[in-house]
């Protein structure tokens, strides 16, 4: 070890040092308790120093700035997606479950389904046709991210209330009914770990299954 | 024991949020001293927050000595910025003040900066004018020596003492309260 800071440790709070005096103060402290006990002191004598100094309020931006970078992107980035964007993220999505555009339009459905369609279009996802269960099943598919995060259901012409059951590997879980809307049900879904399949019930029938591939 | 300094150390960022809700004031009058434009001020005090929060683990103690490192932080990241721009940039920034509390009106504590004006008044004129001039004045000490026409060494020793004795003084009226 080099030689114990001496006045530096002083010095070194008072943000006075060159460059290479810091790092040298730095790289001494890390190593050296005694010294770096001389230098914890130095810096609560520069704080109260900095008691007589004027303290202006900070602009609000600057709160949201330090929380954006500490903080993970948040959901309401993807909902900033512009219209545009939008509009791509639902055609992609339609053409891969095989609905039309228009006829989702004229059902009404575009608003609710922003936050499914607009966090698809921004990951990795995988497809899945829903196989039929029963004498009367369901038409419907999946979506689902390649990662696990999220799986979306949607089904036509659901016929009643559908229930969404997902297998995973800790056991079954229920993932409550589709909402609908017009002509078609959906369901988000943000699992906490992958899910592997999923049943789709009406009246305690299981009338539609599909296995999730990753 | 301490949420915030727990948190702190464990990078949640309820750590950072919560002593920047605490000490966001300070933070930026001591920038704003050494920067006096607002939004590089903020900017100094953002990088100097955030490189601290990426290296957590160089950080140990109780509250009050993160509150005191922090401020040891965003000081040093002003003090670089101001020295960074041109000399020119540099006077008209901010010219050296020899009688630090004037403003006591707006200051954070007026209590804290009475106490501590009494302890800076109690030291020797030479130590208070070096320490005066390197923190309220924003000079280097080589920038002191040269001004004052006194070796290196003697400044950095005044300085060193001026400080030594503020801790001494302030500790020691801090454990008496009436
Ligand atoms: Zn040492």
């Amino acid at each position: 070890m080099t030689e114990h800071l001496g006045e530096d440790a002083e010095l070194y709070p008072l943000g006075i040092l060159d460059d290479e005096a810091v790092r040298k103060v730095e790289r001494h402290i890390a190593l050296c308790s005694a010294c770096a006990e001389r230098v914890a002191q130095a810096q609560s004598v520069a704080a109260s120093l900095a008691a007589a100094l004027p303290a202006p309020a900070p602009s609000p931006a600057l709160g949201r700035r330090l929380r954006d970078s500490i903080r993970p992107r948040p959901p309401a980035g993807i909902l900033r997606a512009s219209a545009f964007r939008f509009a791509v993220a639902a055609v992609i999505a339609l053409a891969l479950i095989g609905l039309s555009w228009q006829t989702l339009v004229l059902r009404g459905r575009l608003a609710t389904e922003d936050l499914a369609l607009v966090t698809m279009v921004h990951s990795h996802f995988n497809h899945v046709s829903m196989a039929p269960e029963s004498a009367n099943p369901v038409a419907a598919k999946i979506l689902y991210a390649r990662d696990g995060a999220w799986i979306y259901i949607i089904a036509d012409k659901p016929g009643g209330p559908l229930h969404a059951i997902a297998k995973m590997a800790t056991g079954r879980v229920d993932l409550g009914v589709l909402a609908s809307a017009g002509e078609t049900a959906t369901l988000l879904f943000r699992p906490h770990e992958r899910i592997r399949s999923i049943i789709l019930r009406r009246a305690g029938t299981s009338v539609a299954s599909a296995t999730l591939a990753y | 024991m301490d949420d915030l300094v727990d948190d702190f150390i464990a990078r949640r960022p309820s750590g950072l949020e919560k002593a920047y809700e605490l000490w966001s004031r300070v933070f930026v009058g001591v920038a704003r001293h050494s920067v006096s434009d607002r939004a590089r001020a903020e900017d100094c005090v953002h990088d100097a927050l955030i490189r601290v929060w990426r290296a957590p683990n160089r950080f140990q103690g109780n509250r009050e000595m993160l509150k005191a490192y922090l401020i040891a932080s965003v000081r040093n990241e002003s003090f670089a910025m101001l020295r960074s721009q041109s000399r020119r940039d540099a006077r008209e920034l901010k010219a050296a003040r020899l009688t630090p509390v004037e403003t006591v009106d707006s200051i954070v504590d007026p209590v804290e900066a009475q106490r501590l004006q009494g302890a800076l008044a109690r030291l020797p004129e030479e130590q208070r004018k070096a320490l005066a001039l390197a923190y309220y004045g924003n000079k280097t000490h080589v920038e002191i020596a040269a001004e004052l026409g006194v070796p290196l060494g003697t400044i950095k020793s005044r300085i060193s003492m001026a400080m030594r004795k503020l801790q001494a003084d302030l500790a020691g009226i801090g454990g008496s309260s009436t």
